[in-house]
């Protein structure tokens, strides 16, 4: 029952910061708009004064960006380029705002204000950046570990059937997804812990992530499972609606543009239940613990051996 | 003497059935060649042992002191052949995964051990180090219609790196496995000065050009496997853990036989023709789709080029483990290359099938010479490639058909051949191991196709088609050259459209085939100028405003048209006007600009070159058109969907 209470709350929190949310929606929007306006403009220069642009009416046109010869080569290179420098800004820029969304969705915390927003947000950056740096390292080590071992022995057998080869390569595939859940689990805890232990490291809140990951997992795992798999329908949902609604119009594009966003928004939203979910979670787990050994006041300086 | 009687009197019992009718009920071919072959499968060794007899009939007037035979397994003898000096790579340091094939024995008719007289020779590169061609100096020079008979003992060992040929495991594709003749070219045959043997060696890129051959192949293997060929199978006959099979085939350029447990067999049929697929049991879903790949490719080259004359065919797609000998040619056998998983939207093995399908007809059928005119095999074979696989799977999704993504396959041979930087660096009409920088594919295949599709949008598909037609009518079960296909082109263009594109169509074929140039037209813009009255002092009366009354809103239009690239072909230019009107000029496209004006109560709304894509060669279709309100809603659309997924991943990938 723990993991549907923490999923309701979690949601309920979610909404409650619905503003949060609007932050981070802003906030990379403008940053990838400052990315696409530029190839925007690119491709106008490029295609010019050209109807060959009709061709795009039904779709993807290969042959249509392929003609653009050197220039498509230049705006593939500044495409690259763009999206490596938009993932390294986002990176900071996404542990700045989930510090603030991780303190507007904690249980103490009521309406939302932006004022704490921020302050939360500038309060935990650094704890919250060397976590996602962490984490995310330990998950590309994971994944390449899982995955690559097996490709790797899969590739260099050159008499190994078919059929074993496909077991081989599904099983690595379905390890790698079911590990995924841990370590988000870690990471959210992490940073759920740390958001409340302002004054403790963020080696002590991987800590306390991966213990309470694992402490407390079949719970917590199956609530990451859920949250994932609404997530997942949301973008299965996304991936059936966008690509078919092909818009001619300059007004009907428009209207795509705001379709994407509010979808963009719902997305931000569930990613936002998962982090309300597990600070849920954390939050009931430890008060069903008795009040003598587990005090949330008391919790500061003390180490992943209690739970927080 | 008495041995050499037994032995000619064996030879007659030999070749008596090779002139037989078997599968078809007439000669295709002139059977200018034909083989006996009796081989065992060692599957511990890796080898293919056993004895050839083969007749080679000098059709010639010429006088011939010689015969030339590939002996191509040598290629994977060393890395020094050049095979591999032109490919990279190496075949491997263990006597185990080398390839080679070793004249054991080798007699004439008469009993003369020919072996003394044999010699390799390097006839492309003067590389003493490949062993893929001998010369074998007969004791007595073969007259005007002698049959030259040899026996050989031989034997083969299979490389382990399967490249077209060889084995994985247990799994088996035997490919150039055997010795065989070259092609006796007199004066006069394709671009022969003199009489002489064509026989190159085994090169990277090239490996066909044989005479239409009947072959008998008696194949001993364990009963375990499973097995395929470019024959007929006559009989099978099990003796304990080993089976003996006996296939025949008529009129092929090429044998080539695969075995392997893993296999499961299926047959279809279409028309007369019975079909066997042989595929690894785990892709039993690919079955249906791979029959019907293969009757659409039947089924389109029987209507636009002529009949398929076997009544079988086979083809195979090898496991993993085999998958370098994927993708390959042997007339009545052909490998395709599926997988375990293909996505109904994704045809490419669909596409392989249509391709390798294809070479029984260019190269099988018409057997061109695949060394010294790559594009009239593997070009020619590109073209009706795409236009089989865009016709079944859609204009424009012949090879991807996904609601995200349509590619058609004709479009992605133009995109190979446009977007390279070397498209220039090389003609067309090279010899398979002379494209330098890596240009051979793009030639050979993909520019091709594209000339090709470029002349039927000149000519009419119709034309095209009829051409085709005629060509396989003259040349079938011969050997065309190059000329002998633009000989073809220009009978039937000029029997059906006059002397409309000229008197012959060489200007094309030198421009295209021979030449380097790129064609590029392209649309400067257009405009459109209020008509202005005289002023001042006129000598002469103002025709213009007699002819148009209301001279106020009368515009003097102007489309500016160039041709940017040296290939000079006749294009279509549309002009569009405010007022609905279009006007469709016809440009021989010669000079370097042309300006079309128009005068009247419109102006110009946009400007089409080709509007219709049919001049392919065009290496750039983006400045074929001009308006001054292009379309960018669907640009803003697909830069919209690109700021989504942006997001969408971002807010993924960062936790």
């Amino acid at each position: 029952m723990k993991i549907f209470s923490s999923l309701k709350s979690g949601f309920y929190r979610a909404w409650r910061s619905r503003k949060g949310i609007l932050i981070v929606w802003l906030v990379f929007f403008l940053l990838v708009l400052v990315f696409i306006y530029p190839l925007r403009a690119s491709l106008k220069t490029a295609f010019s004064s050209s109807m060959i642009t009709e061709r795009l009416a039904g779709g993807l046109d290969i042959e249509v960006f392929s003609d653009l010869g050197p220039t498509l080569k230049t705006i593939l290179s500044s495409v690259t380029g763009g999206f490596i420098m938009v993932y390294l800004v986002g990176f900071l820029l996404n542990a700045f705002l989930t510090a603030g969304l991780f303190g507007s969705v904690r249980k103490e915390t009521g309406k939302f204000s932006a004022r704490e927003f921020f302050n939360a947000a500038s309060k935990s950056f650094w704890p919250f950046l060397a976590i996602s740096l962490v984490i995310t390292l330990t998950l590309n080590f994971v994944l390449g570990v899982v995955l690559g071992i097996p490709v790797g022995v899969v590739s260099s057998s050159e008499t190994m059937p078919e059929t074993t080869r496909f077991a081989v390569m599904i099983s690595a595939g379905a390890v790698a997804l079911l590990l995924i859940p841990v370590v988000l689990l870690a990471a959210d805890y992490s940073r759920a812990w740390k958001s409340t232990h302002e004054n403790e490291s963020f080696l002590k809140a991987i800590g306390f992530g991966f213990s309470r990951t694992f402490s407390k997992f079949w719970s917590s795992y199956i609530m990451m499972v859920l949250v994932i798999l609404t997530q997942s329908a949301l973008g299965i949902l996304i991936m059936i609606i966008l690509p078919a609604w092909k818009p001619v119009t300059g007004g009907g594009v428009f209207l795509l543009l705001i379709v994407s966003q509010l979808l963009f928004f719902a997305r931000l939203l569930l990613k936002t239940w998962r982090y309300a979910s597990v600070t849920s979670m954390m939050e009931e787990t430890a008060l069903t613990i008795p009040v003598n050994t587990y005090n949330i006041n008391d919790e500061q300086g003390r180490s992943n051996q209690i739970p927080g | 003497m008495k041995i050499n009687l037994v032995f000619i009197f064996c030879l007659f019992l030999t070749f008596c059935p090779l002139d037989a009718q078997i599968i078809n009920e007439i000669p295709l071919s002139d059977r200018v060649t034909g083989y006996r072959i009796d081989v065992k499968l060692d599957t511990d060794s890796k080898t293919v042992k056993g004895s050839m007899e083969a007749f080679w009939v000098n059709k010639s007037s010429d006088t011939v002191p010689d015969i030339q035979m590939h002996l191509y397994m040598n290629a994977f003898r060393s890395n020094r052949t050049t095979y591999f000096r032109e490919m990279g790579g190496s075949p491997g340091n263990n006597d185990s995964d080398l390839g080679w094939i070793e004249i054991r024995s080798l007699m004439d008719e008469n009993g003369v051990d020919l072996l003394p007289s044999m010699e390799y020779i390097s006839p492309d590169d003067g590389n003493r180090e490949d062993k893929t061609v001998a010369r074998i100096l007969l004791p007595i020079p073969a007259l005007p219609g002698d049959t030259v008979s040899v026996r050989i003992d031989f034997e083969t060992k299979l490389p382990s790196r399967i490249r077209r040929t060889g084995y994985t495991g247990d799994f088996y594709f035997v490919a150039q496995w055997f010795p065989k003749f070259g092609v006796y070219e007199p004066a006069g045959m394709r671009y022969s000065a003199r009489g002489g043997w064509n026989c190159h060696q085994f090169h990277a890129n090239s490996e066909f050009y044989s005479n239409h051959s009947v072959y008998d192949l008696t194949l001993n293997l364990p009963v375990e496997y499973f097995t395929g060929s470019g024959g007929k199978l006559i009989s099978e006959k099990t003796d304990g853990e080993m089976k003996t099979l006996v296939y025949r085939a008529e009129d092929i350029v090429d044998f080539a036989w695969t075995a392997w447990p893993g296999y499961s067999v299926f047959t279809d049929r279409w028309k007369n023709v019975d079909i066997t697929l042989l595929i690894p049991g785990s892709r039993v879903k690919q079955v249906e789709r791979q029959f019907a790949a293969v009757k659409y490719a039947l089924q389109y080259l029987d209507q636009n080029v002529g009949p398929y004359p076997w009544p079988h065919l086979t083809f195979v797609d090898p496991p993993l483990i085999g998958a370098g000998a994927g993708g390959m040619e042997y007339t009545t056998l052909f490998t395709t290359g599926s997988s375990l998983f293909m996505p109904e939207w994704r045809h490419y093995a669909e596409m392989i099938t249509v391709h390798e399908f294809g070479h029984a007809y260019f190269m099988g059928i018409l057997a061109s010479n695949e060394f010294e005119e790559p594009w009239l095999d593997e070009g020619v074979n590109s073209y009706w490639e795409e236009r089989i696989m865009d016709n079944y799977y859609g204009s424009n999704s012949g090879l991807i058909n996904h609601r995200l993504l349509k590619v058609s396959d004709k479009s992605s041979a133009r995109r190979g051949y446009s977007s390279s930087p070397v498209r220039q660096t090389v003609s067309n009409n090279e010899y398979s191991w002379n494209y330098p920088h890596g240009t051979y594919y793009m030639m050979s295949y993909q520019k091709t196709a594209v000339w090709l599709h470029t002349l039927a949008g000149i000519i009419g598909e119709e034309t095209m088609d009829n051409v085709f037609r005629e060509y396989y009518r003259k040349w079938a079960f011969k050997h065309p050259s190059g000329k002998d296909f633009i000989n073809v082109v220009n009978e039937v263009v000029q029997k059906e459209h006059g002397a409309r594109f000229g008197p012959d169509m060489n200007w094309f074929f030198d421009q295209t085939l021979y030449g380097t140039g790129i064609c590029d037209y392209k649309v400067i813009g257009f405009s459109n100028r209020k008509y202005r009255k005289p002023e001042g002092k006129t000598d002469t009366a103002d025709a213009i405003a007699n002819e148009w009354p209301d001279t106020d809103s009368l515009y003097t239009s102007v489309a500016m048209i160039e041709r940017a690239g040296d290939v000079i072909l006749p294009v279509d230019v549309l002009i569009h006007f405010t007022n609905g009107d279009e006007i469709l000029e016809k440009w021989d496209g010669k000079a370097r600009y042309k300006d079309y004006t128009y005068t009247g109560y419109r102006e110009i709304d946009w400007v089409k070159i080709d509007p219709e894509f049919r001049i392919t060669m065009d290496v750039n279709f983006n400045n074929n058109s001009f308006t001054e309100e292009p379309q960018r809603a669907v640009l803003h659309r697909l830069v919209n969907r690109l700021l989504t997924f942006i997001q969408f991943y971002l807010s993924i990938i960062l936790l």
